[in-house]
């Protein structure tokens, strides 16, 4: 029994400290939120993405490749290919991460002079394909599906966005029920000078970045350690130039209830270079 | 006779510019609010044979192109380009480059 209780602590941290929760980065979207930015019809994106993390004695590295098309000027589509780094301050890990694919639909937009209101739809598949023979493991052992809802305004001076998605987590190989996970993002910006075409464009963001996760649950019974929510402050940056972006930003905890025991996110931190074609 | 050839070489060079004029096309755009996300229009404008000059004005809502003579846009046209673009396209203006 203690030797099942052992087996799915260990899954259940695995599967936990393994998910870096990235999200499709987007144009002008917020660094860790969604947003409601999709590409204009035929346009290509391609982005590289630095992600770190550290959970206690717990740090992850990731590098992404994402890419992207718009279908129409409403519909993108892209994958995700990471590349993964773990050390748990014993051992150290890397390998393939999970590839991941994506789509997202803006089913409303209302464009006004300078300013433009919209809303979208994400759907994110995250496969189960990470290097399974490390330790630490960079594998959850199951496909996770993210829904999203997202809501933007863009305006030449103002951002606002709110955002809420649902991951579906599996069930790992481990038999270990993840438990699925709430994500809430209400996200502001400035542009303090607004810039035209051509010229380089900084805006600053503050995210309040919200996750609220299930128990998880091994061999029908609730894991003790596992679930609960943690809250986010998170500053960033974003700076253009014509068909070229960086954005960065970090997500420092300010809020934190997990259950059991827990180690609890020390921050969080993400750059990217997209380049539109 | 020498004098009337120099004089109707210079009335052509001259009368030229009348001949390669084209079209200056001005367009109100809503939705226009960030610079990087303005590319797709600059691309798929750049994309049409005869265009050039492009720019936007962001704050404005205006997008201005040259069309060679010859070459036109029409408000369909703009419609679709925009909305491929992801922006609405509201109307147009034309002036002549012949000067």
């Amino acid at each position: 029994m203690i030797g099942i209780q052992f087996k799915g602590f260990v899954a259940v941290t695995t599967s936990l400290l393994v998910g870096l929760i990235s999200s499709p980065a987007f144009a002008h979207d917020p660094i860790f939120g969604i947003g409601p930015h999709v590409l204009f019809k035929d346009g290509i994106e391609l982005a590289a993405e630095v992600e770190s993390k550290k959970t206690g004695n717990v740090n992850s590295q990731a590098l992404v490749f994402d890419f992207k098309y718009g279908i129409t000027g409403d519909w993108a589509v892209g994958f995700d290919l990471p590349y993964s780094f773990k050390d748990n301050g014993t051992n150290s890990s890397s390998g393939n991460g999970d590839v991941a694919v994506f789509t997202k639909y803006r089913f409303w937009r209302k464009d006004s002079l300078g300013l433009q209101d919209s809303a979208a739809v994400l759907l994110k598949v995250i496969t189960d394909t990470a290097a399974s023979n490390e330790n630490p493991s960079l594998n959850k052992g199951t496909t996770d599906t993210i829904l999203g809802l997202t809501y933007g305004s863009e305006g030449r001076k103002w951002y606002r966005w709110a955002s809420a998605r649902y991951r579906f987590n599996g069930t790992n190989n481990a038999g270990v029920d993840r438990g699925d996970k709430i994500l809430l993002d209400f996200v502001g910006g400035i542009r303090p000078t607004p810039t035209n075409y051509m010229e380089p464009d900084t805006v600053w963001l503050l995210e309040l970045n919200g996750e609220y996760g299930q128990r998880a649950e091994f061999g029908g019974a609730e894991q003790v350690n596992s679930g609960g929510s943690e809250w986010f402050i998170s500053p960033g940056i974003f700076w253009t130039k014509r068909n070229f972006a960086i954005k960065a930003g970090i997500q420092i905890p300010i809020y934190s209830n997990l259950n059991g025991t827990q180690q609890e996110s020390d921050y969080r931190a993400k750059a990217t270079f997209e380049w539109h074609m | 006779m020498k004098k009337q050839f120099i004089a109707i070489v210079v009335s052509m060079l001259l009368i030229s510019p009348v001949f390669a004029a084209g079209t200056h096309y001005e367009m109100r755009v809503d939705g226009l609010a960030c610079p990087f996300c303005a590319f797709g229009i600059e691309k798929k404008l750049k994309a049409i044979e005869g265009s050039s000059d492009i720019s936007v004005d962001l704050n404005k809502g205006l997008v201005k192109v040259n069309m060679a003579e010859g070459q036109t846009l029409t408000e369909e046209q703009m419609t679709t380009l925009f909305n491929d673009a992801g922006f609405t396209y509201r109307s147009m203006k034309t002036t002549s480059l012949e000067k």
